[in-house]
């Protein structure tokens, strides 16, 4: 214990404050991070990232500006893989320190003698975005970037022991922290909303999870996860535009030199910029989600319940709704009607998902009620009530709107007996980074302290303590 | 008593270009009294910077001027022979390191030595407190950087450190908007509202976007001509330069002269009162070059010029001379010529003075440093570099009381100018009109749409749609700002037509609702929403025939106000204005608010050294940062 020291020492020095502790909170989306004790993550990075294979060899772009940016065989890629894990480590490490280095710390400045001395493992860290910078400061930049910082990392409730060490490995070999810890978003959304125990309900961009928290320790058979998420809801409106009578064409904006306006279902009219040699297909993709992103948060709707849209009457309810009306980036517009309710019904209602042969029909038991249920399943009977008591809701999607109505009803339905209530932070900011609030909590807490991996003991144990120390 | 008096004040605003500081706060806030480019000289020794190049006095006949930064011996020439010795070359750039690039600090070294040359220059007494005006690409950790070197070198009884983007926001006085700052190499974009920027999706350093690029653009369709990138970014900063609104025919085009018949709106500058555009105008209509007779607004006549003569060249080769007697001969024809056009002044077809934007050919001063270092460079003397200089210098009769007016919009500056440059006249055609050619404005927009589209407050989003502010140096050229609106117009704004929803699914009758069967409360308007922001008809329309539907998104979820609720009209921009500048800075209304970051920062210093006194914790003290370290600076800041 006595080993901790050396971590909480250079943060003493000033004032005592442990603000120089980092939090990382890594999505599928994006990539927060920030300085312990803040209340908002300062760093949120894009998770995509732009790809160059040029003759000069593969060139790595992050961060919002550059993968945002036309250029010729841009690929826009993504470090994540299907089940929610990181699949592709070494980008991942970069994408991370650009993260953290770009907005919370800058390159580091050290002599060039030193510099020189610690090149082997730095030199593939080199940040492609701050390629301009004079060379001086290109070597600079190619220092263990966390030095003097302790690290603590997030994870999804699931992730496995390889890719736990392999955090552990890279904060304190590639990154050099003094100090390191992980633990699992759930229970760290949980402490956001300042609950030590109850079901955390995370619907973020590629995963669904559902996580029961018992003072603050995750009951790990209990986790729960599924692809039912943000991009499942997007790829579910594309499959309604597909379906529409004209199809509708997603234009994004960076192929449009300009619009006219046009009545409501008429064809566009714009002028259309061209890209010789274009972007790679992925980088259309991309700027496609973003008009999805703006039709989620115009248009789509989550029918409300109490009952299923499918049942009874509530479709013809639901078609009497007035229509919300959406333009595209190339001024075709239209009034969506019932087709507002379909984008999400997926989510809670497997049958009511649009299919088709590449996009099968989801898993009953993959729906958010489903999801839920399973979870209380594996928990003792006597402390289901309390935590449905407490039942956290967080994720960027869970802003779709009346999600939580939605939710509520379902549980309702299915649990009848007991006293449910939905705990949403009110501010959007504290929902979408309630893993990383959480983080900032518990890492500016004194009593945290004696939980840190310091680096001596990770030279003593190896890689396997993280699985030790961090439960 | 407050603790710190007016004049006491420094403020330093370091930018990629230009470092803009003031030692003390006028009765009526005024631009920046020091303006110094943001670039330093290394010295002899490794490590230390001068202000100014120094170049090596041609003392010993034998010896060649070289450049201070690879003598590495010359230090050893100091010590053994007093005979050299040095003369500061206040003009020249040869040699010279920017420590900001892109907004970021990338030679610390450099920069701290830039910051004490500001410092010095101002001459500061001892009691100064000083703001230092950030960039927003500087990380938490460099702010801690810039703390401990501001009171461990000047010893500063106070500090504080303001955003740029912030300070903008206060000089217009506004609490709610989106600050665009053009830069030399970037741009920023910063979403503000209540005072609060959202950090999360600002868009910092947006890089191929700045002056620089339009430099570039002009540069690239000009190079073919015999230009350097030099004489681009002079003839950015003329004003025949300008930017068109996206669709604008060029001059000399058939599109142009069937558009003749309507007065150009965009030419003739008439900007709803802002005031760059108002001086540029000025200057524009009677360009500072009465070279001879010829007035630079008349010069019509076309010149059989196959692109623009290196005369460094020329003359570092020896032919100066020839150069000086062709010249002569050509200034005669000219005159001639122009004795011939006033025989026949019938032709009345052409008017008298096109606005810029229609002319097909302008000209442009430029000034020649590179031709000056190049006499310098020749072992002339003193003397023979001065008289060769006149010989050359065509704009020599310009007077200078042009600076006056001047002054600011070139961003050479004051204390720089007087140097003496030598000035030709370079005539340019339609290219430069193509300085955004390349989609440096696309990017621009879409980096706004990008920040905007990011904050999460959805309600939020029209106001800030409707509160832009364009400012930094970068976005000087002649219509720039006027372009950017009209391609954020054409390719973002939400047609109002869209909003078909009398035409399709009104319903006759309301049913019950379903959804949880409470009583819905009446619809109201969301609380940051004015009417204006959605399209009144719609409003009217769900508001009046379906109660049912709160246009508001009023959510009956306890617990969740309206934050994220949709507003009638989800999408935005519906539509998308600038911010009128403040009315009551006359001295900055003549120059225009691009350095209004500067303004802010003064408007700000006042607020927080000597109205509010530090009891908000607007700056750290020095006892203050004796008792937290440089890591403190976080927790004072307004």
């Amino acid at each position: 214990m006595n080993a901790l020291n050396s971590s909480t020492a250079p943060a003493g020095e000033y004032a005592g404050d442990e603000v120089s502790a980092i939090v990382l909170d890594p999505g599928y989306n994006t990539t927060r991070a920030g300085f312990a004790g803040e209340d908002v993550p300062k760093s949120v990075c894009p998770t995509f990232y732009g790809y160059i294979d040029s003759d000069s060899g593969p060139q790595y772009l992050f961060g919002e500006n550059a993968i945002h940016n036309p250029q010729a065989n841009l690929q826009i890629k993504n470090p994540w893989g299907a089940d929610g894990i990181v699949e592709d480590w070494d980008t991942a490490t970069k994408l991370w320190q650009y993260a953290i280095t770009s907005r919370l710390t800058g390159p580091r400045e050290r002599p060039p003698i030193r510099s020189s001395a610690n090149e082997q493992n730095g030199s593939g860290n080199r940040d492609p975005d701050a390629m301009d910078v004079d060379v001086e400061v290109a070597v600079e930049s190619t220092e263990k970037p966390l030095e003097d910082s302790p690290l603590l990392m997030t994870e999804p409730g699931w992730n496995p022991t390889k890719a736990r060490e392999k955090a552990i490995e890279i904060a304190m070999e590639e990154w050099g922290t003094p100090a390191f810890y992980l633990q699992k978003t759930g229970v760290l959304a949980a402490f956001a909303s300042g609950k030590a125990s109850g079901i955390i309900i995370d619907v973020g961009a590629s995963h669904t999870s559902v996580t029961p928290v018992l003072d603050g320790m995750v009951l790990k058979k209990g986790v729960q996860k599924s692809p039912l998420a943000g991009n499942f809801v997007s790829s579910q409106i594309r499959l309604l535009f597909k379906q529409a009578q004209p199809e509708i064409q997603i234009t994004p904006h960076y192929l449009v030199k300009s619009k006219t306006a046009v009545d409501a279902g008429a064809p566009a009219q714009a002028v259309y910029r061209s890209f010789d040699p274009p972007p790679h297909s992925s980088f259309r993709h991309h700027e496609e989600d973003r008009v999805l992103t703006e039709f989620k948060e115009s248009v789509v709707e989550v029918w409300p319940g109490p009952q299923r849209l499918s049942v009874g009457p509530n479709e013809e309810i639901a078609k009497s709704q007035p229509g919300r009306p959406f333009e595209m980036p190339d001024g075709w517009n239209q009034v969506f009607g019932i087709e507002r309710f379909k984008a999400a019904e997926g989510l809670f209602d497997a049958s009511a998902a649009q299919t088709d042969a590449e996009h099968p029909r989801p898993k009953d038991e993959h729906t958010i009620p489903k999801l839920v249920q399973a979870a209380l399943a594996s928990v003792d009977a006597d402390q289901r009530p309390m935590l449905l008591a407490n039942i956290v809701v967080t994720g960027g999607s869970t802003l779709l709107y009346k999600f939580n109505d939605r939710l509520l009803a379902e549980l309702n339905a299915m649990y009848p007996s007991t006293r449910n209530k939905i705990i949403a932070p009110g501010s959007i900011v504290e929902r979408k980074y309630a893993a990383w609030i959480g983080g900032s909590i518990l890492a500016s807490l004194g009593s945290f302290h004696q939980l840190w991996i310091s680096k001596k003991e990770y030279e003593e144990h190896g890689v396997n303590i993280v699985e030790k120390r961090c439960r | 008593m407050p603790p710190f008096k007016d004049e006491q004040i420094i403020i330093i605003a370091p930018g990629s270009e230009t470092t803009l500081a003031q030692l003390g706060l006028p009765e009526s806030f005024t631009p920046a009294r020091l303006r110094v480019r943001s670039r330093m000289f290394p010295a002899e020794k490794q490590g230390e910077w001068e202000p100014y190049k120094v170049r090596r006095k041609q003392a010993t006949p034998g010896e060649t001027s070289e450049k201070p930064a690879d003598a590495t011996n010359g230090a050893e020439t100091v010590n053994g022979d007093d005979e050299v010795e040095y003369e500061e070359d206040r003009v020249t750039e040869e040699g010279a390191v920017w420590p900001i690039k892109e907004g970021k600090i990338v030679n610390w070294s450099c920069f701290f030595a830039l910051i004490t040359h500001v410092y010095n220059s101002l001459n500061p007494p001892f009691h100064t407190p000083i703001l230092l005006i950030a960039q927003p690409g500087w990380t938490p950790r460099e702010h801690e950087k810039l703390t401990q070197f501001f009171f461990e070198k000047f010893k500063t009884p106070a500090f504080s450190i303001l955003d740029a983007a912030m300070a903008t926001s206060w000089a217009y006085g506004v609490h709610t908007a989106t600050i665009v700052d053009v830069g030399k190499d970037k741009v920023d974009v910063t979403a503000i509202s209540e005072f609060i920027p959202h950090t999360q999706g600002r868009v910092i350093a947006l890089s191929g976007c700045g002056g620089e690029a339009l430099t570039q653009g002009l540069f690239a369709k000009l190079q073919s001509k015999g230009f350097t990138r030099e004489m681009c970014e002079q003839l950015k900063k003329s004003p025949i330069c300008e930017i068109l609104p996206a669709g604008t025919p060029l001059p000399g085009t058939e599109g142009a002269a069937a558009q003749d018949t309507k007065p150009a709106a965009a030419a003739s500058t008439g900007a709803p009162g802002s005031g760059p555009a108002a001086a540029v105008a000025t200057i524009g209509n009677a360009p500072g070059g009465p070279v001879e007779d010829t007035e630079v607004g008349d010069d019509t006549i076309p010149e059989e010029h196959e692109g623009v003569l290196d005369v460094a060249s020329i003359v570092a080769g020896g032919k100066m001379n020839e150069y000086l007697a062709k010249k002569e001969k050509e200034k005669q024809e000219k005159a001639n010529a122009k004795k011939k056009g006033g025989e026949a002044p019938a032709t009345a077809a052409k008017p008298v003075r096109l606005p810029n934007s229609k002319r097909e050919k302008a000209t442009f001063m430029y000034e020649d440093h590179a031709l000056l270092d190049t006499l310098k460079n020749m072992n002339l003397g003193s003397k023979g570099v001065a008289e060769a200089q006149a010989a050359l210098d065509e704009g020599r009769k310009r007077s200078q009381d042009g600076a006056g007016d001047g002054e600011p919009s070139s961003a050479v500056d004051a204390n720089d100018s007087g140097s003496g440059a030598i000035r030709r006249e370079i005539e340019v055609g339609v290219e430069r009109f193509m300085a955004a050619d390349d989609g440096v404005l696309e990017r621009i927009s879409d980096a706004i749409h990008r920040a905007i589209s990011s904050v999460d407050e959805v309600n939020k989003r029209s106001e800030l749609w409707d509160s832009l502010i364009v400012c930094g140096n970068g976005g000087r050229v002649r219509g720039f700002k006027e372009a950017l609106l009209s391609t954020i117009q054409s390719r973002y704004v939400i047609s109002p037509s869209s909003a078909t929803i009398f035409t399709s699914e009104i319903p006759s009758n309301i049913t019950t609702p379903a959804g949880t069967g409470a009583n819905t409360p009446q619809p109201q308007l969301p609380p940051h929403g004015g009417p204006s922001q959605v399209n009144p008809l719609l409003l009217a329309a769900t508001t009046a025939q379906n109660p049912y539907l709160p246009p508001g998104g009023n959510p009956l979820i306890p617990g969740m106000p309206g934050l994220n609720a949709h507003s009638s009209h989800g999408q935005t921009p519906t539509s998308v204005k600038l911010v009128r500048p403040p009315e009551y800075f006359p001295e900055w209304k003549e120059v225009g608010f691009d350095e209004s970051a500067f303004l802010g920062a003064q408007v700000a210093a006042k607020v927080i050294f000597v109205v509010d006194q530090g009891q908000s914790k607007g700056y750290m003290t020095r006892p203050d940062y004796n008792d937290q370290g440089p890591t403190g600076i976080h927790d004072y800041s307004l």
